[in-house]
């Protein structure tokens, strides 16, 4: 006679309702383990998906991801001349927070070079990839944005006309991917009252440096902020080239920083993800330690609640075997449902997610095994307590 | 045929000069077919007895042995004290202590089961003793929506299901109105008759003795004097200072 399952028939709504209160918990054990993974795969998401031989970034900086890193607009032909070198391609990375879709949102601009330049659109879900050198865009659909919906950004208004699912920056903010010049615009263009506030700094500074009249208005667009600077430049080598010699060369000659793809990887990761990826890993910890102490204590209460007749049991004679079982078996099914309830809640929850969930299929059977061996060892307590009652207990005290 | 035989049983709890004899060293014998009353106030170690005979709280002296085999010789003898109450034991209880999560039928065939009786044939078994007991048409009921007489019928059907060769039954009827405490004292009076089997019943109510063969008095944890009642005459029986009655 399964007792186990006797009893859970008899408390089958509260067996129900617990398993969904556990189930909820693991759920959000199972997301974390997604949000982590989402966090590592988002960010260097966008460094596999360009996959440049170099990147070539501003001197002494760690760029363009981790640290800013701007350089003169014009370097990437300094770049493109460098022997070994087949392509250069400069690259514009921006993070903004401006009314999308009717609403406020962060996302990322990559401005690249439509004309073969690489870091265009990868993803593409719908539409089709950059084409003009202006006001065209193809933006991530979590922005919410349609094919051929007329979007401003500053002073112009670009039409979508890609719609890529899943290219985000390593934080996890969508992409919106313009031609360079249009993201250079984007990103520093300045209103007229800005530009005139500007000038205004600019011209007192002249004059304080003895320079006034013409040659101060001469001068004036020469100060002004400029819009011609890009954030790294992708280098495709030649076939045959020697990617460490043309870095070299690249760092001696025009003294800027260059990385390789797995540079860069490890550059985010044991950067900007690292303290993140800790974050979410003690959370996600915590949350496994909780939800097995939790475990513990309702099959601990289950079995108190049954400690009369588990007294009764040994009175007439049940072996400690039958008593064990009976713990194990409800602490197992407890588990086992749970864990495949929270499985279903995951899959529920996943698409509608704000952020990228990365679900690994050994993740998750190892979440399974820690969570099943958790369950069992949880069990013991109340076992250890179950076998430590007198059968006396039956007789009333 | 002596089903029950004990010899010196006694059970000190404690140690030194905190040891309290809650039993004195007792012997007696019960027969195959025999009803006895464990009659006594409380505190006057009837339970303990009960507990002592059943191996639950293995006495600390004395020797008892149950269908000729040893169980207790002044210390464990290797037998397995589950294994033996479940084979040989019946238990009934003042508070009938069903396992709640289980019908009346499966509360019976539980007995089977835990010796090796296969699922069918415990059922079929079950029922069968449920029927003898009159209490068949409440199989499939909880124990929760019996009456108490009906639970207390139940936890007979369990106690008799194996066919044990002793009966042990702690205040079957102090959680009954007196009629059906009448009703259950007759029932295990019929029991021993019809069964076979040894019935020792504890008891503080002298008016649910009627009928029972013999009536060991306790008192202060010794056996004080023994009441034999052959054809239902009870004959006042002096005991001898070490407790001995046979």
């Amino acid at each position: 006679m399964e007792l186990a399952l006797k009893d859970i028939r008899r408390h089958v709504g509260k067996f129900l309702a617990t398993i969904a209160g556990v189930a909820m918990l693991l759920a959000i054990v199972l997301v974390m383990n997604g949000i982590y993974q989402g966090n590592l795969q988002d960010g260097v998401w966008l460094i596999d998906s360009i996959d440049a031989d170099l990147w070539v970034v501003e001197r002494g900086r760690g760029g363009p991801f981790n640290e800013s890193s701007r350089i003169p607009l014009d370097t990437y032909r300094s770049v493109a001349a460098t022997p070994g070198v087949a392509r250069a391609s400069p690259l514009a990375l921006y993070t903004a927070q401006r009314e999308l879709g009717g609403r406020e949102q962060q996302f990322t601009l990559v401005g690249y070079d439509v004309f073969g330049g690489a870091g265009g659109p990868t993803r593409l879900a719908e539409g089709r990839g950059l084409r003009v050198p202006h006001y065209e865009m193809v933006a991530d659909r979590k922005l919410g944005l349609r094919l051929g919906e007329q979007v401003a950004l500053g002073s112009d208004r670009y039409t979508v006309v890609g719609l890529t699912a899943g290219a985000v920056d390593s934080g996890g903010n969508p992409l919106v991917y313009l031609s360079l010049p249009d993201a250079q615009k984007v990103q520093f263009e300045q209103d007229k009252r800005a530009i005139t506030a500007g000038n205004a700094s600019n011209q007192k500074r002249l004059e304080r440096a003895g320079v006034t009249g013409e040659a101060a208005a001469r001068l004036l667009p020469l100060l002004a902020a400029g819009g011609s600077t890009i954030n790294a430049v992708l280098v495709e080598l030649a076939p045959g080239a020697d990617g460490a010699a043309v870095a070299q060369h690249v760092r001696d000659w025009l003294y800027l920083n260059v990385y390789t793809t797995e540079e860069e990887r490890r550059l985010m990761i044991e950067g900007r993800l690292s303290r993140m990826s800790a974050v979410l890993g003690l959370f996600r910890g915590l949350l496994v330690i909780v939800s097995i102490v939790i475990i513990a204590l309702i099959v601990y209460v289950l079995t108190i609640e049954k400690i009369r007749s588990i007294a009764t049991l040994k009175l007439i004679g049940a072996p400690n075997a039958l008593i064990v079982r009976l713990i194990v078996t409800q602490a197992l099914l407890l588990t086992l449902a749970s864990f495949a309830l929270a499985w279903l809640l995951r899959e529920a929850i996943a698409p509608g997610f704000p952020r990228t969930l990365g679900f690994l299929a050994h993740e998750t059977a190892i979440t399974f095994a820690v969570m099943l061996a958790g369950g069992v060892l949880a069990s013991l307590m109340a076992v250890w307590h179950a076998l430590r009652t007198p059968a006396q207990l039956a007789l009333g005290g | 045929m002596a089903v029950l035989e004990i010899a010196g049983v006694a059970q000190t709890f404690g140690a030194g000069e905190q040891a309290v004899q809650a039993l004195k060293p007792t012997t007696l014998s019960v027969e195959a077919g025999e009803l006895v009353a464990l009659l006594g106030p409380s505190g006057s170690g009837k339970s303990t007895l009960l507990l002592a005979i059943s191996l639950i709280q293995p006495p600390t002296a004395g020797r008892i042995a149950v269908g000729g085999r040893v169980l207790f010789d002044d210390g464990p003898t290797g037998v397995d004290a589950r294994a033996f109450r479940r084979s040989q034991v019946g238990f009934i209880f003042q508070q009938h202590n069903l396992i709640p999560f289980l019908t009346a039928l499966e509360n019976v065939a539980l007995m089977l089961q835990l010796n090796g009786v296969g699922r069918r044939e415990s059922a079929r078994r079950a029922r069968e003793v449920m029927d003898y007991l009159e209490i068949g048409h409440r199989a499939a009921s909880l124990p929760a929506r019996m009456s108490g007489g009906e639970q207390q019928r139940v936890a007979i059907a369990r106690a008799l299901a194996n066919q044990p060769a002793l009966v042990l039954a702690d205040e079957p009827t102090a959680a009954l109105d007196t009629e059906r405490g009448t009703r259950v004292m007759a029932m295990l009076r019929r029991i021993a008759r019809e069964k076979g089997s040894a019935v020792i019943t504890v008891t503080h109510d002298h008016r649910m003795i009627e009928g029972f063969d013999t009536v060991y008095h306790l008192e202060d944890g010794r056996l004080a004097r023994v009441e034999r009642r052959p054809g239902g005459d009870l004959a006042p029986t002096r005991v001898p200072p070490d407790g001995a009655t046979r």
